[in-house]
């Protein structure tokens, strides 16, 4: 297995948009392809992460498309979907293409156009991911799966409604400093839990879960050239290593979890990636975790080894994950104000660790990062990809 | 000249006595804090200024919902429908938002429009209430007959307060069967959707006097939320 | 589905109780089932209110829970109790959980016992 680096990055900036999804998907690959200063060097393959194109944009094979677009045949082409986490997993695919030798150097973007649909639409493309005879019939959507699980979270680890405000206040301050991000506005304690205007300004969703514990409907594409580690070097390109990878997946019906308040699916990937990469929880500088949900955030940074199982929100509390904290978790602004189009998110998070290891992150950067950690999660837990990068200099 | 006069009465609906709208302070999610407070006649202008850009913006209904409020606004200041009123939303002056209606009679309110200019802030939702607030405990009506040129907004506020139907009745707009929300059940919905603290701290009040125009690009920006133009990394 | 009652499968080899159906028993691996009712009392394993509904529902909120039957299986479906906690003692029915046009789907009722 070769050595694989990341040698270019691009995305578009989150939110609502008037692009269609083969101009998102084209605007963020060649912003990367110019970031990578590829040369002579040809694009072997590309790799397309998205959910929904068949059902919201009626299209369906866009990774041929995006060849077409690109005007980069006879390279490969595979659309990868894998719900929320299709972003990671088609990084996956594209590391394999390169780690097995099959390719120098592939092009990998996500992309997702949820809003050329309503939003009663939209939740319904995104219930599709529960189990059908099972959670889906009865009227269960994801807000719903992460409501309860949730309640369970909070009851047995003391984890409060403020808790989770101060992820989402947290999220919206850093995304202030990202221009990428969908949502630039800042949030108190005050507006959206304390004073009685928060039951307008706040209402419940799924509860425990309001409003903003839960991120918005986005468009946006994100992008990422890898190569071979010659070809990186011959690039002057050579720096960002893809260190480690973790899948892992779990029972479709959250209610056959053995453990329902635990990610056991984050738990595993996260194992397999710090394994193969042979890198240890300490040496971590930044985390990019998937808060489609505020608790999310919360238990994911437990199941993925950086906090004892139920202690999350203590960290959170004290600071630790702060973007000036010992730990910054989703710089970028996560999911919850970064926003969230299903297939480019996981890619948008790799994009995000790759600036951060170069200090190109502008005015989010984290002092000094040298290795970063993503968690992208998959349906409701059910399929989780994690990965770490590593800045080696040359 | 002399029948002008005449004319003009002819032409003017005779008013009644509306007991004014006491302006609220409302916390934001942002934690700012917006005046929720009438407009006078004199003020229509800027607000038509502020509404002329969504006039060509086709996505949910934005087009016809500012048509049709710019033509009310006008109706308002120069006299020609009945018993209307206007309410604003103001952040730091700032026009957050706009919604209007009128006194059908004194137990029959008719909600014309509502429109958001600053979105995120669920401002559309303080806004709405407001009106109800307006039309049930201070002009006293029995019910408000409600409908909506956009299927998706209409639908939450159907849902949550909830509206019944009250389909024997036509609403003034555009004629379609309307909708109720009778005066029990916005009080058992007052304390979910209604808020905000009055009297207006003077400091707060003086701040929202005069209303300021968001910049055209802000006003367009705003409210399709598109950031013209995709940026990429360098 | 059937009208009447949510089936969960009993594998035939080890009796171990599964649902939903998987191809294969997840104790065993035994390919043979027997289907079982999911029926019986149990206790709220978790619930919420989803105010965000899904098409086809109108009301104002609906409330969702995760059960584990006395029995020992688990099974996900609406709770038509007014005071639920975690913990809450309720009993499976069988209702009509949604309406899809003309259609009414009958599933998963949680009630008080």
């Amino acid at each position: 297995m070769r050595r694989v680096m990341v040698v270019g990055a691009g995305m578009t900036r989150f939110g609502r948009s008037s692009e269609t999804l083969s101009q998102l998907m084209c605007l963020s690959s060649m912003a990367a392809l110019r970031d990578a200063h590829l040369g002579e060097y040809p694009v072997d393959g590309v790799v397309v992460a998205n959910m929904g194109a068949a059902r919201i944009n009626r299209q369906t094979a866009i990774a041929s498309a995006l060849v077409d677009r690109l005007n980069l045949f006879p390279a490969t082409a595979e659309t990868v979907e894998n719900g929320p986490a299709s972003g990671s997993s088609a990084f996956k695919v594209g590391y394999q293409a390169v780690a097995a030798g099959m390719a120098d150097v592939v092009l990998v973007t996500g992309v997702e156009k949820m809003r050329a649909v309503n939003n009663l639409e939209g939740t319904d493309f995104v219930a599709s991911m529960s189990h059908p005879e099972a959670e889906y019939i009865y009227g269960v959507t994801l807000p719903s799966l992460a409501g309860m699980f949730a309640r369970m979270v909070m009851e047995r680890y003391g984890v409060t409604r403020r808790h989770l405000a101060l992820v989402a206040i947290k999220n919206h301050a850093n995304a202030l400093r990202n221009p990428y991000a969908h949502i630039q506005q800042a949030i108190t304690l005050e507006g959206i839990l304390e004073a009685p205007e928060a039951i307008v300004n706040n209402p419940p969703i799924a509860e425990p879960l309001h409003l903003f514990d839960c991120c918005p409907v986005s468009d946006g594409a994100a992008s990422l050239v890898l190569a071979a580690e010659d070809v990186a070097e011959k690039l002057g390109k050579a720096g960002i290593v893809v260190a480690g990878i973790g899948q892992a997946t779990d029972t479709h019906a959250v209610h056959e979890r053995p453990e329902p308040t635990r990610l056991t699916a984050v738990e595993v990937a996260a194992e397999r990636a710090f394994t193969m990469a042979g890198t240890s929880r300490d040496e971590v500088d930044v985390v990019e975790l998937h808060d489609a949900f505020t608790i999310l955030e919360i238990v994911q940074s437990e199941a993925a080894g950086f906090f004892p199982q139920g202690e999350g929100h203590l960290a959170l509390e004290r600071g630790e994950t702060a973007f000036d904290g010992s730990l910054p978790i989703n710089p970028s602004g996560g999911l919850k104000a970064r926003g969230h189009p299903v297939g480019a998110t996981g890619m948008a998070q790799l994009v995000e660790l790759t600036w951060q290891l170069r200090g190109d992150a502008g005015e989010r950067q984290v002092q000094g990062a040298r290795c970063g950690f993503a968690c992208n999660f998959g349906g409701f837990g059910n399929n989780v990809v994690t990965t770490l990068l590593r800045r080696e200099d040359r | 000249m002399a029948g002008t006069g005449d004319l003009e009465a002819l032409l003017r609906p005779p008013a009644m006595d509306m007991p004014p709208y006491p302006p609220k302070a409302v916390t934001l999610a942002s934690g700012e804090r917006m005046v929720v407070r009438q407009a006078s006649r004199e003020e229509v202008p800027i607000l038509l200024e502020a509404i002329a850009p969504l006039l060509w913006v086709e996505r949910d209904f934005y087009d016809v919902v500012a048509a049709r409020l710019f033509g009310e606004l006008l109706a308002y200041k120069r006299y020609r429908v009945r018993d209307e009123y206007v309410l604003v939303g103001l952040i730091d002056g700032v026009l957050a938002g706009i919604v209007n209606g009128r006194a059908v009679d004194a137990e029959t309110g008719m909600s014309y429009h509502t429109i958001t200019i600053r979105r995120g802030l669920r401002v559309g939702s303080h806004l709405f209430a407001a009106k109800m607030e307006y039309h049930v405990e201070y002009l006293g009506e029995k019910e408000v007959l409600i409908v909506a040129e956009s299927p998706i907004g209409f639908r939450r506020w159907m849902i949550e307060y909830p509206l019944s139907k009250k389909y024997e009745v036509q609403h003034e707009l555009g004629g379609v069967p309307s909708w109720v929300l009778p005066r029990d059940t916005y009080f058992d919905a007052k304390p979910r959707l209604v808020s905000g603290t009055r009297p207006v701290p003077d400091e707060l009040l003086r701040g929202a006097e005069t209303i300021v125009l968001p910049g055209d690009d802000t006003v367009r920006r705003q409210v399709t939320g598109e950031r013209g133009g995709v940026e990429c990394a360098e | 589905m059937s009208s009447d009652a949510v089936l969960a499968s009993r594998c035939t080899a080890c009796g171990a109780v599964s649902y939903p159906q998987h191809c294969l028993c997840p104790s065993c691996g035994g390919e043979r089932f027997e289907p079982t009712p999911v029926e019986g009392e149990g206790t709220v394993v978790s619930y919420t209110d989803l105010y965000a509904l899904a098409i086809d529902f109108e009301q104002r909120f609906l409330r969702l829970a995760m059960v584990e039957l006395d029995s020992g299986v688990r099974a996900t479906g609406q709770l038509l109790h007014e005071t639920p906690a975690i913990g809450t003692r309720v009993k499976a029915t069988i209702g009509v959980v949604r309406r899809q046009g003309e259609t009414k789907i009958r599933g998963l009722q949680f009630v008080p016992v």
